[in-house]
């Protein structure tokens, strides 16, 4: 790819007795960004992470930072640091000794590990624990604990392996704020994994969407949502209206026999998808296009929304979610607006082909 | 080095049941040494026959004749910890890669090779005795150290690398691969990482195999054929001479190297940071 980039895997293939747990997989990252590593478990998202810090040798492919090939560089030469889920700090040394690991590793003289690993432990609000050791640590302290460790070393690049997921979900937001100031504060380029589609939206500039070892797209976490390039990535990232349908520019004509207007245009046969959030639904006719007369069949309260099920008169069903405020009764007709701009069109088949290698955009 | 934490910590255990405490480890010390006891009297007695109760005279001459020239005691007690160190070595220098490759990996053949490995535990050297000593003539190194030094390793390695499998098996790699990409090279993870956390595991190993070889008295009877004489041989031979307080005098001599090996250990074996599969001992 780009010779630019400041760090970038090129063709990266990794293979488990035989099965592909990375294939091809090409990726751009510029300098300070936030990426994120969004897929299903067993997607090989941790392999790549793995492979980029050198735990394991790729079969194929290059791995370059900052214009230097890495491939034939032993992992504690790369300052590329790592924090694993479950966090792994040494038992055997206190949270203090914890934190200069990686500066006594490097010969920072004694007084000066004890000095930055006091000032980085401060960063991390845990002043005055480095003398704990880490049984004597909660979950969400010692996964600070953990970045602390690995941050002091100023790494090139950070790469964290589902960092919240062992964390209680009130320890989440208050991690993530964190990870988040500590990226901003020292600029490190940021690559972490997750499974968690708005983990992954809130952490990074772009996700990096994988399925089955191969990256189905990259992008920003609003084009994922919007955008998605087949229906797979869409069902990802929470989408349930899919419809066939055949399309004159930008006109569509479902296989129900409904006809709507969208801003994407395309031609032949194509499936089409909105998310269930941008559906307008309202219980008196307005003017527009794309209004569809419908009937409630099902209302759901989930405490910050209304999920609702809509049949047409034609036989279409939709998925709708609505402020709680509007209130509707089943059986009640009623009238779905489906916004033009956000009914997506998969380009080319929704039956997603294989993904190009260019998956990036 | 004993933390102050550690001292308040076990005298706050103490308390509440301080009298069950005292009382369970009085009987605990009285039934694991008091078969002792006998070998301590007849090791002072000049002459203990039948009606006696305790023996009617007392003397040191059994203790002096341990320490007097002509007595072989030293040799042996020297030879032996000669052979039950370099044993104790080998084994662990075969048993940590070994015991870490059925530990942490998955590999064709693995569950052959732990059954392998339990031969030597499971088949009676008296089998396999006439063989070895064979090849051992053969290759000269019948009646020498090194001899004995290998055939000790057939007990001390499958047992050195059992015990590290399974210490192996609760080591979390990750810790390595978090070292790693925290800068340290492969030595300094082994010497900073690995070793400390598997050490509590890696003395009881040794402590077995130092153990056995210090103890093993048929293997070197037959390979040492008589030139290699460890303590076990000097006690047989005392006994075979029937003179009791001298048998009685090096069998207490035997259990020191045991007594202090866990006494050097203890620490270890109570560091609750690293793993050993032992927990508490």
């Amino acid at each position: 790819m780009s010779e630019t980039a400041y760090f970038s895997m090129q063709n990266l293939t990794k293979q488990f007795r035989g099965t592909a747990a990375v294939q091809d997989l090409w990726l751009d990252v510029q300098a300070g960004e936030r990426i994120a590593l969004l897929g299903p478990s067993g997607c090989g998202k941790s392999t790549t992470l793995q492979l980029i810090a050198g735990i394991l040798r790729p079969d194929r492919g290059q791995i370059w930072l900052n214009g230097r090939s890495l491939n034939r560089v032993p992992t504690e030469r790369r300052e590329i640091a790592l924090v694993l889920q479950k966090g792994l700090l040494f038992p055997h040394l206190s949270v203090g000794e914890n934190v200069a690991f990686g500066l006594r590793m490097r010969g920072v003289s004694r007084a000066e590990q004890v000095e930055r690993a006091i000032a980085m432990l401060d960063q991390v609000q845990l002043s005055g624990f480095e003398n704990r050791k880490p049984s004597e640590l909660s979950g969400g302290q010692a996964q600070r604990v953990a970045l602390a460790r690995s941050l002091v070393i100023q790494p090139k690049v950070l790469l964290l392996d589902e960092p919240l997921s062992a964390l209680d979900a009130s320890l989440r937001g208050d991690m993530q704020e964190l990870i988040l100031r500590l990226q901003a504060e020292t600029g490190v380029t940021l690559l972490v994994v997750t499974h968690d589609q708005s983990e992954s939206a809130v952490m990074a500039h772009r996700i990096a969407l994988m399925f089955d070892g191969r990256l189905r797209q990259v992008d920003t976490p609003e084009a994922l949502y919007q955008n998605p390039v087949d229906e797979s990535v869409a069902r990802f990232f929470g989408g349930v209206n899919f419809f066939a349908a055949d399309a004159q520019q930008h006109r569509l004509t479902l296989a129900e026999g409904e006809r709507l207007i969208t801003h994407y245009p395309h031609h032949g046969t194509v499936h089409i998808t909105i998310r269930p959030e941008h559906i307008h639904v309202m219980a008196d006719r307005v003017c527009g296009a794309n209004l569809l007369p419908a009937t409630l069949i099902h209302s759901r309260f989930t405490g910050t929304q209304r999920h609702l099920t809509l049949r047409t008169s034609a036989g279409l069903q939709l998925q709708a979610w609505v402020p709680p405020s509007q209130q509707f009764a089943v059986g009640q007709s009623v009238f779905a607006h489906l916004p033009p701009e956000a009914l997506w069109v998969f380009p080319g088949s929704a039956t997603a082909a294989a993904p190009s290698p260019m998956a990036q955009v | 080095m004993t933390h102050p934490a550690d001292i308040i910590r076990s005298t706050a255990r103490l308390r509440p049941t301080a009298l069950l405490r005292t009382t369970s480890l009085a009987l605990i010390i009285t039934v694991l040494f008091l078969p002792f006891l006998p070998l301590l009297i007849w090791s002072f007695a000049q002459g203990w026959y039948f009606p006696q109760l305790v023996p009617t005279q007392w003397t040191l001459a059994n203790w002096a004749g341990l320490a007097s020239a002509g007595s072989r005691v030293g040799q042996g007690f020297v030879q032996s910890l000669v052979i039950a160190g370099i044993s104790t070595v080998l084994a662990l220098l075969v048993g940590l890669p070994a015991g870490r490759a059925l530990g942490l990996m998955e590999f064709p053949g693995k569950g052959a090779i732990k059954l392998f490995l339990l031969l030597p535990i499971i088949v009676s050297p008296l089998a396999t005795l006439m063989g070895i000593q064979f090849v051992l003539i053969r290759l000269g190194l019948s009646g020498t150290l090194v001899g004995v030094v290998l055939v000790h390793l057939l007990p001390t390695i499958p047992y050195m690398t059992l015990v590290l499998s399974s210490v192996y098996a609760n080591f979390d790699p990750g810790y390595e691969a978090q070292a790693r990409s925290l800068g340290a090279s492969p030595s300094q993870v082994l010497r900073t990482v690995t070793l400390p956390l598997i050490a509590p595991g890696v003395v009881v190993g040794a402590l077995f195999a130092f153990l056995i070889s210090w103890n093993e008295f048929l293997l070197t009877f037959f390979v040492g054929s008589g030139r290699v004489f460890t303590l076990p041989m000097v006690l047989f031979t005392s006994l075979q001479g029937g003179n009791t307080g001298l048998t009685a005098a090096i069998a207490i001599t035997s259990i020191i190297p045991a007594v202090v090996f866990l006494l050097f250990s203890s620490q270890a074996l109570q560091n609750d940071a690293a793993i050993g599969g032992l927990g508490d001992v």
